[in-house]
């Protein structure tokens, strides 16, 4: 062993365009050590893995500064495969096995065992047979590794997925010269138990003397397996430290910590919004895929506005969803104290609530539709406004979408131009005005800025606040960037595993934001 | 993009429009130069010139006549000598007909050789006289025969309506018996021109000709009842080998006895006898006796065109009378020509019209324009010592086409960009393939605006079948390839219709509701089907609308229509594969208000109805429900943002289709004039889609302009294409070929199109 670390990765920078989403960080693992890499969404931890494999995303788009190195020597890692063959390993979040084959094919794929015969000599060697005997008994020890007792021969098909993500661990370990194995959020699917499984399952490769690179956000899984603990947030590598020597506490302000990078100024409230409930949910279950929540209790009062924020997956973006009626939801639900009917997005149309919704090009907008028929769409269709007899009423469209151009400062050259051919910023405004247009008393709007230059944030956030201020409209805003939530919200729910973790002010210390999406609970903290 | 792909483009695109800037220089050159031979055709020399020519040529063609004749007398006289010396027959058959060829051909080409240096270059004494007489036969033959063109034409028209508007000819003659003053006053009934004092002369020809169909009918019909009657009776009779030992009588009672029929159609008697025997002899033999299938010939005759007979024409007095002209102006130009070529008064008369015949055809060749005369003058003594003025002259026509022909290759060149950003690169080719048809057509001499004309009679019998597939584009199935579907419905309004007997605007009414009626359950149906297969709409659509009409095959064998006019005539059930209109409400649309415009049949009420169902499309999509209906095509997910119903919408679209199909198919009846059953519909969903996917559709997008636009293009490109092809290419089959290619590439390129739809 010529160094003290088996993968170096120096002074990493890597630019998408004129953006830089890596700027000089360098991790450095040692062989046997856990090592946790921690982040909110969009820190860089994906990017800095797919360096690390090499991945053609990474070459395609210029490539990257900095060097890496296995065991002291400098390594080009070309591409997966080539990471593969120098034993790096990736348990990935999303599970690639092959349902119809059993555990042991899928443990084996592609590095099958197999025994010549004589056409084989002569036709090569992918005629070989394979050998079935020494595959099992090869599947059975990387599962005894692991922890599981099931039957090598049965079929992926049909598993929990508990299993999967074992049987994936076991055929990454199962790999001869294995120096490198990266866990992308293993534990995001697993029950409590299976989890802590998981955990002593790493431990125990781990003191093979295999490294590994343990991505999660769960802070309580960092401080009991990991050994050393890189944070990185925006891009920027902010430390690196033995887990002995921090706490909980501090890894969330070093996720969150933002300093004073406020995105708008706004004049705070003098009194906080004394009004009556615009809205109650108690108990929301909702079935969006990948944002699921189970059991939401939270209650909006008449004339703030209130963020909703929480990590990537969690849940918050479900709520606006589930109440809107774009996906299955179960629950309580009332509007100004009248009962709403759920799975009836027509129904919370016309009870006076709009939504602008996350996806804007898959349901916020009409691509090929112009900008004023997108603006009128949703008013005619839930209040029959815009219509002259049973034919539309250009006319008015027209009048009405020109007001919003100039209102939202709508960046077009007319208001027949088809909101494809839009930046994204002036896709969301026209998402805004679509839903102004619907005249609500309750506005969702999920990830109002994702995807916007910084002018078309600040006009859609400031108009936000203007509408709440002059008009009184209560507002609800989804949104993954904190420092945005804190600068014009009143309150902020955070949202971690499908439930409401705590409800913090917004000036709130970076610690209690970061232990809220990172599962903790505050003390006090029920959700009210 | 980088900054070298886009230095790229811009060289690239320079590139092209260099090329297409020196195209446009040529075909300025080529313009200037057509408009220069325009010019100078006035002028003295050139057409001077020209008139050399003429008589040259008609001298030639005398010249030739009497070398050929020379040539094959020579050769006839050879073949005399050689049956002297002893070849007869055997040994003719002997020595093989190629060295005979051989043996007698060497005479004639000898004294071809010998009469062509004696006649080919005549000296012409008085060239001013021959001129004069060439000029007046000239005259004389375009007079008589712009008049016989006209005369003819007028007897197209009437004989056409005659024949289509009559739907039982033994019923017109039966009624009027014997008496040809009767039977006339029934045919005016049915062509009120008939009875005009200017076509007095064609009356005989069509009491004759009414005679004629009458009894080509009782035949066709005495065939088919033949026909039926021994499939009754073969298939009547289980066992025919038992009948051997029957005597001719006792058999045919044994068959009278099996099919009582028989006996009310004694004149079948010798044919049904005859097989019968055949079929006894085959059961001896051990052999299977079956019916032979006959229903495939016997209803599914192509329908086609009416074409006029012009052995009926008889010409008007006044034509008779430019015809004696015409041989007086023959005479004296025949005069002027012995005195050119004395041996000319020997030969026979037969050789004499021969001579005169290729005079005529050279002078008066059907119309006569510069180009065309010097074409066919140059054709007989070449152009070589015409000059170059009269040349240039001669092809101004052929250097304007082709001048134009590159200027507008030159135009989409440099503005190729801007061109297919705006229309799409298909819509481009397209046009420009049109673009090129026109002038293709016009290098062939081949009439546009009776062309336009075709085009828009296509246009409407097609018109409301590719507006069909628009509610299904916006509403989010696709291309309704089912839509054969709501044809079927339509077919059946009008096999219902006829089963009325009703005709006229009811029937037409009638059809086109009870069809729609027909199409709303069905539409509703394949709309659920639809919505349980999202996302594979187009191949369940197509296999649909296979499999529907596969099942009708079937159904229309078994449905209970009794209308003798329309079923099989014997076995008394099962529809006809195909029904005449004609005597219904064939062509009533497209006539409604029809008129001409510079040889241009505009199919007013057609495109009337066309324009009505395209209004109402449009109207729908501006109502809430269908701007709800297109988001739910067009974005889905939105839709239900909104608080739609997107399946209910679907279903919406999928009805409309359908109900438009049936009526699209009612119309494309009423303008063919026939409505074909069984499966003649199964093209027809893709047609419809190659039409409105020129007009610029996408599978996701469509608008009332697309369907108008495509259908225009689309028939445009195959009404033109069809002629020119035709005329270019021996043999129809080309035109055909050239539709399936088409059609089919153009839904390949949409359907590659929907990947790449999104915008990025």
């Amino acid at each position: 062993m010529s160094s003290e670390y088996i993968l170096e990765m120096e002074h990493i920078t890597k630019m998408y365009g004129p953006n830089a989403v890596l700027k000089d960080v360098s991790l450095r693992i040692r062989p046997g050590e856990i090592h946790a890499l921690l982040g909110e969404n969009g820190a860089g931890k994906s990017t800095l893995m797919n360096v690390l494999f090499g991945m053609p995303v990474i070459h395609s788009t210029g490539g990257f500064e900095g060097t890496v190195s296995l065991n002291g020597e400098k390594a080009e890692i070309l591409s997966p495969m080539d990471a593969m063959a120098k034993g790096i390993g990736m348990v990935h979040q999303e599970f690639m096995l092959i349902p119809g084959f059993s555990i042991t094919d899928n443990i084996k794929l592609n590095r099958e065992i197999t025994r010549p015969w004589p056409i084989s000599k002569l036709f090569g060697s992918n005629l070989e047979f394979l050998d079935q005997k020494s595959m099992a008994s090869d599947a059975r020890n990387a599962l005894d590794a692991v922890g599981m007792s099931i039957d090598e021969y049965a079929l992926v098909a049909g598993l929990p997925v508990g299993h999967m993500q074992f049987i994936e661990i076991a055929r990454e370990i199962d790999k001869t010269g294995m120096r490198v194995l990266v866990f992308d959020e293993p534990t995001a699917v697993l029950t409590e138990s299976e989890a802590a499984q998981l955990l002593s399952v790493m431990r125990q490769i781990a003191a093979k003397g295999i490294a590994i690179i343990f991505i999660t956000h769960r802070l309580d899984e960092v401080m009991a397996a990991a050994d050393t603990i890189t944070i990185l947030r925006d891009g920027k590598l902010v430390d690196t430290l033995k887990t002995a020597d921090t706490n909980v506490g501090e890894l969330a302000g070093m996720m969150i910590g933002r300093g004073d990078e406020s995105v708008i100024q706004v004049e705070r409230r003098g009194t906080p919004v004394q009004g009556g409930t615009a809205m109650t949910i108690r108990n929301l279950w909702v079935d969006m895929p990948g944002e699921t929540d189970k059991g939401v209790s939270i209650d909006v009062r008449e004339g703030e506005i209130l963020g909703i924020g929480g990590l990537a997956g969690q849940g918050k973006i479900g709520i606006p969803n589930g109440i809107m009626g774009l996906y299955e939801a179960l629950g309580e639900v009332t509007l100004f104290g009248q009962p709403l009917p759920l799975n009836d997005a027509r129904g919370a149309l016309q009870r006076g609530l709009a939504f602008v919704s996350e996806d804007r090009r898959g349901v916020g907008l009409l691509l090929d539709e112009s900008i004023e028929d997108n603006i009128a769409f949703s008013a005619m269709q839930a209040h029959g406004q815009f219509m002259k007899g049973p034919l539309k009423d250009s006319g008015k469209i027209r009048r009405y979408a020109q007001d919003m151009i100039k209102e939202l400062d709508i960046r077009c050259t007319s208001a027949a131009q088809p909101v494809g051919t839009l930046s994204g910023g002036n896709q969301q405004k026209v998402c805004v005005a679509r839903a102004l247009a619907l005249n609500p008393k309750f506005l969702f709007i999920a990830e109002p800025t994702r995807g916007i230059d910084i002018g078309a944030k600040q006009l859609v956030l400031e108009t936000l606040v203007r509408l709440n201020r002059e008009q009184g409209m209560t507002i609800v805003m989804v949104s993954s960037e904190l420092q945005e939530l804190r600068s014009i919200c009143d309150r902020i729910a955070i949202v971690a595993e499908g439930k409401v973790a705590d409800i913090l002010p917004p000036e709130a210390s970076d610690t209690a934001f970061g232990l809220a999406m990172s599962g903790y609970r505050a003390q006090g903290g029920d959700g009210q | 993009m980088t900054a070298i792909d886009k230095k790229e483009r811009r060289r690239l695109l320079s590139g092209k429009q260099y090329v297409g800037a020196a195209i446009a220089a040529l075909a300025a050159v080529l313009l200037v130069a057509a408009i220069v031979g325009y010019a100078i055709r006035e002028t003295g020399t050139v057409s001077g010139s020209l008139k050399n020519m003429r008589s040259d040529a008609v001298v030639h063609i005398a010249s030739e006549g009497i070398v050929d004749k020379i040539a094959r007398d020579a050769k006839a006289a050879r073949l005399k000598e050689l049956r002297a010396n002893g070849y007869n027959g055997r040994k003719f058959r002997e020595i093989g007909l190629s060295e005979v060829e051989a043996l007698t051909g060497e005479a004639e080409a000898q004294a071809r050789a010998e009469a062509e240096a004696l006649y080919s270059s005549p000296v012409v004494s008085d060239p001013a006289a021959l001129e004069r007489a060439v000029a007046a036969l000239e005259e004389r033959l375009a007079a008589y025969g712009q008049l016989r063109a006209s005369e003819r034409q007028a007897f197209s028209g009437l004989y056409v309506s005659l024949v289509d508007g009559t739907a039982s000819w033994t019923d017109l003659t039966d009624a009027a018996g014997e008496d040809d003053e009767a039977l006339f006053k029934a045919l005016c009934a049915v062509e009120p021109r008939l009875a005009q004092e200017s076509n007095a002369h064609l009356k005989p020809a069509f009491i004759k000709l009414a005679r004629d169909m009458a009894e080509t009918e009782r035949a066709r019909r005495a065939r088919e009842l033949e026909t039926q009657l021994i499939q009754q009776v073969t298939g009547g009779v289980s066992d025919w080998a038992e009948l051997a030992s029957l005597k001719d009588n006792e058999l045919w009672d044994a068959l009278c006895r099996e099919v009582p029929a028989l006996q009310d159609n004694p004149t079948a008697k010798d044919a049904v006898m005859a097989q019968a025997k055949a079929n006894i002899q085959t059961a001896q033999a051990g052999g299977e006796v079956t019916v032979q299938d006959s229903a495939a010939t016997e209803g599914n005759t192509p329908v086609s065109e009416t074409q006029a007979n012009y052995k009926y024409f008889a010409p008007s007095e006044q034509l008779a009378r430019l015809e004696s002209d015409k041989d007086e102006a023959h005479t004296a130009l025949w005069e002027q020509l012995t005195g050119i070529i004395p041996s000319l008064s020997g030969i026979q008369s037969k050789d004499k019209s021969g001579i005169l015949e290729n005079v005529d055809q050279l002078l008066w060749p059907g119309e006569l324009s510069f180009s065309s005369r010097f074409q066919s003058y140059s054709g007989q003594v070449g152009a070589k010592d015409a000059g170059f003025a009269t040349r240039l002259a001669g092809n101004a026509e052929n250097l304007l086409l082709l001048g134009i022909a590159l200027a507008l290759l030159a135009v989409i060149l440099i503005w190729w960009e801007t061109l297919t950003r705006r229309f799409g690169v298909p819509r481009v080719i397209i046009l420009l393939f049109f673009l090129y048809l026109i002038l293709a057509a016009q290098y062939y001499n081949i009439s546009i605006p009776l062309m336009m004309g075709n085009v828009l009679e296509r246009m409407v019998m097609y018109g409301i079948l590719a507006l069909a597939m628009m509610p299904g584009i916006q509403c989010g199935i696709g291309l309704n390839m089912g839509m054969t579907i709501g044809c079927i419905a339509g077919l059946m309004g009008v096999v219902l219709s006829l089963q009325f007997d009703m005709t006229g605007p009811a029937g037409l009414t009638f059809a086109c509701i009870s069809g729609a009626m027909i199409a709303l359950p069905l539409g509703w149906a394949y709309s659920i089907l639809l919505n349980r297969m999202k996302g594979n709409e187009m191949t369940i659509s197509t296999y649909v609308g296979f499999s529907f009409v596969s099942l009708m095959c079937i159904a229309w064998m078994m449905l209970p229509f009794t209308n003798p006019k329309i079923i099989w005539l014997l076995s008394g059930q099962g529809l006809r594969v195909t029904h005449s209109l004609l005597g219904s409400y064939g062509h009533l649309l497209d006539k409604f208000l029809s008129f001409e415009v510079g040889g241009m049949t505009i199919p007013t009420g057609g495109l009337l109805f066309l324009g009505l169902c395209c209004l109402m499309m449009w109207l729908f999509s501006r109502t809430k429900v269908g701007i709800a209906m297109t988001a739910a095509g067009s974005n889905p997910r939105f839709a239900e943002a909104s608080g739609i119903n997107v399946n209910r919408m679907r279903s919406l679209g999928t009805i409309l289709s359908t109900v438009f199909a049936a009526i699209g198919i009612v119309i494309y009846s009423q303008s063919f004039g026939y409505a074909q059953l069984y499966t003649a519909p199964r093209q027809l969903g893709f047609i419809a889609a190659s039409a409105i996917l020129i007009g610029g559709a996408s599978v996701r997008k469509a608008r009332v302009a697309h369907v108008l636009l495509g259908v225009f293009l689309f028939e445009g490109v195959l009404v033109f294409g069809q002629q020119i092809a035709n005329s270019a290419v021996a043999g129809g089959g080309l035109s055909e070929v050239m539709r399936i290619m088409i059609s089919n590439g153009i839904i390949l390129y949409a359907l590659t199109q929907t990947g790449g739809g999104r915008r990025e």
